[in-house]
């Protein structure tokens, strides 16, 4: 039971990173957007999935507190440091994003631009910061209290944060390329192809810090591996189909975002937050979930919940399908 | 430094602004259903360019509202690790509960119903705002469970010094539930009507053009706080029997506790288990505040060949009286909350053994940070929704599509004319 929970919980924080990710990464792209036109047309690209991105963090955050309360806990108040940072973000871009398009003039709006940019380079940096976090594990004691913030600042914990920023922009680059009016496909097609190695340049050093650091050796296993050659194989097939194929350019990328959930899922199961200074105080999964009474309760809502949360989502991806065009209802 | 203080502080900084800003979602969402269900059945242009009118307020004011509320929720987690570690089983339930049933379709649907304007049928855009307004209700449903828990924990045993939830229908049934859960939604419904109002009666006193729309959306506002004061005084003055019952340090006689700070220091060691005097103090003015919107009746006569515009004077007090449902929400939290003190769940959990064991210098910056944070957002929220109410009716965001949007369209003065 605790184990479907738990994948349950992946699922719901890797669509986040998926859907939000490219909610941040048009953000970000923003940056390099002229115009206030233009940047409201990437923005209008977004538009009606933006609500509908961020509740998959905050139904993941749900799950956490529901079926895993001690991992919450713990988890949260440990990374203190990342959970801020990824939080700042995560507000300034969804107040931003939103009340944007409100003033009429145009150096209000771009105000307001500069937040979503700042904002979805705090987000993308802190979640990297917080997968960082939980792969070199954290001075958990035996009472189950984690001893001070300090422990984030390593060169692994850097590398992983700014991996998931690249990661993020090439996801916003796909995105746009896919719903982009077609007449500007050739140069974004080509925005993708100069990001895609950086994210992997990101990727490797990442690597290689990783597997330099002791922590990071002593918290994951070899599995984790894996999907780290997923994000390679991925990222490459994202710039192979960049030009001809945007939809599975996007796919692509996407399963570069789900990749480092799978990282810290299989390279650390059965735990689910690794102590690095006594071994037997590493929290399992098993001992992180719920009692089985709440784990129960919450099955029998969730057996017919999740379809028909990810049915009405599908509804919106459905609906708003395919490419934006002049008479796409604008907002932001 | 000591963090307990620092956490109560911004989690009690945090919760305020959140409400301030649920509460107008929440009433303004069922004036919004009602407004695009009688433009659905009568057709008349009136009530389409009210939705899309006092929709671009509602969209503007939520915005907040989410903001706020993942803040909340992470502050679980961030400052009050023994909050899941002790009573995580029981109280994440709920929690778990609003964010899947509740929070997750509500933004969703409501994504679909700000872009979904020209595409779905009419019908279809209409049944969108119902779920909309639907989960919003599940939203404010579960979260007082949650917080009703804390305020009286039901349902539950203590095994190996943890929670473990027993029955859950406990939490539905539990007195501080039912009856707080009346008073809140009266109080959202009478806000929302007050938004309307006092917006209204402002934009009215400016000379703002569409005199048909305003005076229709003031009628309805006003109607609507005095529909709404009735239940809202009902079950604010039901909780003192049901509350005192259970929380007798909060409510309850001198006598009874006596009682409960003796049975407190015989469990829980020697300590101050009395709540802090502005609990009360709160009390009081919320109650003020609570009768003299009761008043709200009398200008309704008025609406008789439109004296209450032309006499102009209604319609300031119906301005002022805009900021008063805010102050007696957030007075009305101060009494409920700060009279459970000193304990997170009340009788079960002391906060001091439920704060995260963070040094105060990383609280305190925490604390600065998100609070500088959200205030300047609400402030800018504000004056946002403020400006749009300004620039009048006429041409709301809502429902345009990219290709009629122009820079002249976003200049366009609002006409001036004299009734």
């Amino acid at each position: 039971m605790d184990l479907v929970w738990y994948a349950l919980l992946g699922l719901f924080f890797a669509a986040y990173l998926v859907l939000g990710g490219y909610d941040y990464g048009v953000g970000l792209l923003l940056s390099a957007t002229g115009g206030d036109r233009e940047r409201r047309a990437a923005l209008t690209a977004v538009g009606p999935f933006f609500l509908g991105n961020e509740v998959w963090l905050v139904a993941a955050l749900g799950i956490l507190f529901g079926a895993f309360p001690r991992l919450e806990g713990e988890l949260l108040s440990g990374l203190y440091p990342a959970v801020v940072v990824a939080l700042t973000g995560v507000v300034l871009v969804t107040v931003a994003v939103q009340l944007r398009g409100r003033p009429a003039r145009a150096v209000a709006r771009a105000r307001w631009d500069h937040a979503v940019v700042a904002g979805s380079a705090l987000a993308a940096l802190g979640w990297g910061a917080l997968l960082g976090g939980l792969l070199q594990g954290v001075p958990l004691d035996a009472a189950g209290h984690v001893g001070g913030i300090g422990q984030l600042a390593t060169p692994f914990v850097a590398a992983t944060a700014i991996t998931l920023v690249t990661l993020v922009a090439v996801q916003g680059a796909t995105f746009l390329s896919l719903r982009m009016p077609k007449e500007q496909a050739p140069q974004r097609a080509a925005l993708v192809n100069r990001l895609v190695p950086v994210a992997l340049g990101a990727v490797a050093v990442a690597t290689l810090l990783g597997l330099l650091s002791g922590d990071v050796r002593a918290a994951v296993n070899a599995w984790a591996l894996v999907p780290v050659l997923l994000i390679v194989v991925v990222l490459g097939a994202a710039r192979a189909f960049a030009q001809r194929r945007p939809g599975w350019a996007f796919a692509a990328s996407s399963l570069a975002l789900v990749a480092p959930v799978l990282v810290v899922g299989l390279g650390q199961y059965p735990a689910a937050l690794v102590s690095t200074v006594d071994p037997a105080a590493t929290l399992t999964v098993a001992e992180a979930a719920a009692a089985p009474s709440t784990l129960r309760l919450l099955s029998w809502l969730a057996l017919p919940l999740v379809p028909v949360l990810i049915g009405f989502q599908a509804m919106s991806w459905w609906v708003f399908r395919g490419r934006i065009d002049g008479k796409a209802p604008v907002y932001w | 430094m000591d963090p307990l203080p620092l956490a109560r502080l911004q989690f009690a900084t945090t919760t305020s602004i959140h409400f301030l800003f649920v509460l107008v979602t929440l009433g303004l969402v069922t004036l919004l259903v009602y407004l695009q269900t009688a433009a659905f059945v009568t057709r008349k242009p009136v009530y389409e360019r009210m939705v899309r009118f006092w929709g671009s307020i509602y969209l503007i004011n939520y915005v907040l509202g989410i903001a706020t509320g993942i803040v909340m929720e992470f502050q679980f987690g961030l400052n009050w690790s023994g909050l899941s570690r002790y009573v995580g089983n029981v109280f994440g339930a709920p929690i778990a509960m609003e964010t899947l049933l509740a929070f997750f379709l509500e933004s969703t649907l409501l994504g679909m119903w700000i872009f979904g304007w020209h595409r779905f049928r009419r019908g279809a855009h209409l049944a969108l705002l119902y779920g909309v307004a639907i989960t919003a209700y599940v939203s404010a449903f579960f979260i007082m469970v949650a917080n009703a828990w804390l305020q009286h924990p039901v349902g539950y045993e203590v095994r190996d010094g943890v929670a473990h939830l027993t029955d859950f229908t406990a939490l539905l049934a539990n007195p501080t539930f039912t009856i707080a859960i009346g008073h809140v939604v009266s109080a959202a419904l009478l806000t929302g009507g007050m938004v309307l109002a006092g917006i209204s009666a402002w934009l009215l006193l400016r000379r703002s053009p569409d005199y048909e729309l305003l005076r229709k959306s003031l009628w309805i506002g006003l109607v609507t706080v005095t529909c709404a004061g009735v239940p809202l005084l009902g079950f604010g003055f039901a909780q003192f029997g049901a509350v005192g019952a259970v929380q007798p340090t909060k409510f309850g006689d001198d006598a009874a506790k006596a009682q409960a700070v003796a049975d407190f220091t015989a469990r829980f060691g020697p300590g101050d288990y009395l709540p802090p005097a502005y609990a009360n103090v709160s009390l009081g003015f919320m109650i003020l505040i609570g009768f003299t919107l009761a008043w709200a009746f009398v200008l309704l006569p008025l609406f008789y060949r439109d004296w209450i515009v032309r006499l102009k004077f209604p319609l300031v007090l119906v301005v002022l009286a805009l900021p008063l449902p805010f102050l007696a929400a957030i007075l009305g939290w101060l009494t409920r909350e700060g009279g459970r003190q000193p304990w997170a769940a009340y009788g079960l959990l002391k906060v001091d053994d439920a704060v995260s064991p963070i040094s105060g210098g990383v609280m305190l910056a925490s604390f600065l940070g998100f609070t500088a944070l959200l205030l300047t957002l609400a402030v800018a929220n504000w004056v946002l929704i403020a400006k749009r109410a300004a620039r009048g009716t006429a041409d709301p965001a809502l429902g345009r599509s990219l290709e009629t949007v122009s820079d002249a369209d976003e200049h366009r003065p609002e006409p001036v004319l004299a009734r």
